[in-house]
């Protein structure tokens, strides 16, 4: 019992970190990015690339498929969303054009890895174990935990407490007050892309450094359990994300336990519907990123 | 004689068919102050918008000091020292009243607090700093939208109706604010509806109807025009 709470917390934090980033955009630009699923597989196959090629260490390593995720992101916002800017139907037109951008990047790593799982090298995180009463945890969920922690909280101090973070404040309430006042509104979006595809590339990185390898399906298998994360916690809402992202990698561990694997997507999704009745805005109400 | 700071030719504004500003040129010289005036609907503010940079004109020309600006992204015209206090304020409501002056002040963010002049000027502010700007008075945050404007230590300030929807008390304030802004030595372009205060404390006057300039001049002689006076200013 104690040990599946444990697991459920590593998996949930890395829910958290795909949700955040993705949330984050909707929060600053009231964007739906849904290539967000697919810049998460990349980051996998990015790392495995890394790690093989260039026998990148750990250290090393995350903060490159960030930088890659970075680059990816001011790329997605160039070619799927800005062309659309001041259309009527800039937002579902967004929409559209982002799960197309999704599909061409899955379609180019299909190409240059085939269908066949990719792995990190053998060894190459030292396999640790450690216990903590009777609950046994890998170096490897250790360092995901607190790394997630770390990326999530500097997220939320950089939006509330920088003048970057103040900007994209600034652009969510009003991205018209916001230039007025000198604001460069392009290079918010592009910073607001990059920041979300890095931290979406790192959670992916590190879903794979967790089970060792990645395929092309990797963000479809995290893509539901995301995207319920983020209405639970509340669109656009970064706190939100991270407490539901948590408590989603919990009660899908807990059904694991008690039921079987055939019900995790079920309590999941029970979960959503719940919140969705009771609290239609999410457990934190939705769009708080200006209130972080 | 100098060449004026500000300069706007033949400019044209158009929303889809509708042409909002038709073939309207005009020169601010560095340390005036020009009231733009007109009805409702009559393309003030389309004008502030082309000299701006929010609003891209369909041809014609803004230069700042000689330089075409006319395509120059808003952020580095606010760089330049071209800022607008856009009409209905835009106030920045879930920011408190401390970081919408901070965002004002991109350009000055090596000063420790640049905020402190704008204190001292908007004594108001001050007190008000920690909180919301959305709780402020609709007079408070007209002076706050003024002091993030200023903040950027700007040479020319566009002021879209400060007036507009302020008890007299507060009008007579945004005019004395309006007052010390120039006694600084900045340029000012002044747009209003209360014609009769905008042509008082201005040096030059433009009156635009349906996007055209019908009348221009020195303020005083347009408060005496006849049909200034009969279709904007009306008896006192
Ligand atoms: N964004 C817009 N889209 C379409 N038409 C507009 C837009 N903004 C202004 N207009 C039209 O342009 C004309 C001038 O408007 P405006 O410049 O706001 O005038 P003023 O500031 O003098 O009231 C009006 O007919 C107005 O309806
Ligand atoms: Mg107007």
């Amino acid at each position: 019992m104690l040990q599946q709470l444990a697991n459920g917390v590593f998996a949930g934090s890395i829910y958290a970190l795909f949700a955040i980033g993705f949330t984050l955009v909707f929060g600053i630009l009231r964007q739906l990015n849904l290539a967000h699923p697919a810049i998460f597989t990349a980051g996998a196959f990015v790392g495995i690339e890394l790690a093989t090629r260039l026998g990148l260490p750990m250290w090393a390593l995350i903060p490159a498929v960030a930088a890659a995720g970075g680059l990816a992101g001011v790329l997605l916002e160039r070619v799927a969303f800005r062309p659309l800017a001041g259309r009527d139907d800039e937002h579902f037109a967004g929409l559209i054009s982002s799960v197309a951008f999704g599909g061409i990047l899955i379609a180019a790593l299909q190409a240059r890895y085939g269908t066949e799982p990719q792995s990190f090298p053998t060894e190459y995180f030292p396999n640790r174990l450690f216990e903590f009463g009777g609950i046994g945890v890998t170096l490897m969920q250790l360092v995901t935990l607190g790394l997630a922690l770390v990326l999530m909280l500097g997220l939320a101090w950089l939006v509330s407490s920088t003048p970057m973070g103040r900007a994209m404040r600034a652009v969510a309430e009003n991205p018209r007050a916001a230039k007025v006042l000198g604001v460069n509104t392009g290079l918010v979006t592009s910073g607001t892309y990059a920041l979300s595809s890095a931290l979406g590339t790192v959670a992916g990185a590190l879903l794979a450094l967790n089970i060792g390898q990645a395929d092309r399906d990797l963000g479809a298998s995290i893509e539901l359990i995301g995207f319920a994360v983020i209405i639970v916690g509340g669109l656009g809402s970064l706190w939100g994300a991270m407490a539901a992202g948590l408590i989603l990698g919990v009660a899908e561990a807990l059904t694991v336990t008690y039921f079987d694997s055939t019900w995790k997507g079920l309590v999941a999704f029970a979960l959503l519907f719940a919140i969705l009745v009771l609290r239609p805005r999410g457990l934190f109400g939705a769009v708080k990123v200006r209130e972080v | 004689m100098p060449s004026p700071l500000l300069t706007v030719e033949a400019l044209h504004v158009s929303y889809g068919r509708v042409d909002a500003v038709r073939d309207v040129s005009f020169e601010v010289p560095e340390g005036g102050l020009v009231a733009l005036i007109g009805a409702n609907g009559a393309g003030k503010s389309s004008v502030l918008g082309a000299v701006s940079g929010l609003v891209r004109p369909r041809s014609g020309a803004v230069r700042l000091d000689g330089e075409d600006i006319t395509r120059r992204p808003v952020h580095r015209r606010v760089a330049d020292g071209l800022v607008l206090v856009p009409e209905g304020r835009q106030i920045l409501g879930s920011l408190t009243v401390a970081e919408n002056l901070r965002l004002g002040a991109h350009r000055r963010r090596r000063q420790a607090a640049p905020e402190a002049d704008m204190y001292r000027l908007f004594p108001v502010l001050d007190e008000r700093r920690a909180l919301p700007a959305s709780a402020l008075s609709g007079g408070e945050q007209q002076m706050l939208a003024i002091a993030r404007a200023m903040i950027a230590r700007p040479r020319v300030v566009l002021l879209d109706e400060p007036s507009m929807g302020l008890s007299p008390k507060m009008v007579d304030e945004v005019f004395t604010v309006i007052e010390k802004i120039r006694a600084q030595g900045v340029t000012v372009v002044l747009v209003e509806q209360n014609a009769r205060r905008a042509l008082r404390v201005a040096d030059t006057g433009h009156v635009l109807e349906t996007g055209a300039l019908a009348h221009s001049g020195p303020a005083s002689e347009l408060l005496q025009h006849p049909k200034v006076v009969e279709a904007y200013l009306g008896i006192e």
